[in-house]
């Protein structure tokens, strides 16, 4: 194929796996988010439900990025929405960082920091990881999903997951939300 | 609009599977541009507007702080 060469298939397994790996951390941490509001009956409050929304883009990105071939444009998608985190994420910590009558941090603090600070945390994780993945493997590359089955699979699962616990989130969104402003104090369509 | 916004999130998922992704990346857009605009519309206070007063970190000028 013109204007695309070949660079070490180690580099670009790599590459792969890096994405695949920070796909995983995103994913366990947005299943952790469910845990926390399922079993501990955290309702998560608007912020923390665009902050969820930016996680699920960003995946969506890496997987793209995933079966990208040479375009760059999965990451590109991925780096947008981990911006989006890291604004969302950084408003909500200002917001609730002077206790005050209707503000505050709410929810139950891990390792001493609540969660919006943890979001600021995985933001800037985030947008460090994708951009040392374009220095590092951000040359033009091909690798055809046929070279590596394990890898592909391994994508496609974690892919499926996803999809599912996005469906899960829509209907806890439904719930909560409806088609109105959403509210910390329960599920207001299953009373 | 939050019920929206993950609905078109379902949606770019779901139709990027079904191997449709121009109409999967367009769903992921909208639900951008919405999310954008559901993160202005819950930060924006009547009284504030995008300020945030409560963050106060204005120092007392040396000089003022000796003569009282």
């Amino acid at each position: 194929m013109p204007g695309l060469r070949s660079v070490p298939s180690t580099l670009v397994l790599l590459d792969r796996l890096v994405l695949l790996l920070v796909a995983a951390v995103l994913s366990a941490v947005l299943t952790a988010a469910m845990v926390m509001q399922f079993a501990f009956g955290e309702i998560p409050c608007p912020l923390c439900l665009l902050q969820r929304v930016a996680m699920f883009g960003c995946c969506f990105g890496l997987f793209r990025q995933l079966r990208g071939g040479d375009s760059e444009r999965g990451g590109g998608i991925a780096l947008l929405f981990a911006l989006l985190l890291l604004v969302v994420a950084a408003r909500q910590s200002l917001l609730d960082l002077v206790p005050r009558p209707g503000h505050a941090y709410i929810g139950t603090a891990v390792f001493g920091l609540h969660m919006p600070v943890w979001s600021v945390l995985i933001g800037v994780a985030l947008v460090l990881a994708l951009s040392l993945r374009l220095t590092l493997f951000g040359d033009q590359r091909i690798l055809l999903e046929a070279e590596r089955p394990a890898l592909a699979r391994a994508a496609r699962l974690l892919q499926l997951y996803l999809v599912l616990i996005c469906a899960i989130n829509l209907v806890s969104v439904v719930l909560q939300c409806g088609l109105g402003a959403c509210h910390t104090s329960g599920y207001p369509l299953l009373r | 609009m939050m019920t929206i916004t993950f609905a078109l999130l379902l949606a770019a998922f779901v139709l990027d599977l079904w191997k449709l992704p121009r109409t999967a990346m367009a769903c992921l857009f909208i639900c951008l541009v919405v999310t954008i605009g559901l993160f202005l519309w819950e930060i924006y206070s009547p009284d504030y507007g995008f300020r945030m007063p409560w963050l106060q970190v204005e120092l007392r000028h040396p000089v003022d702080a000796e003569s009282t």
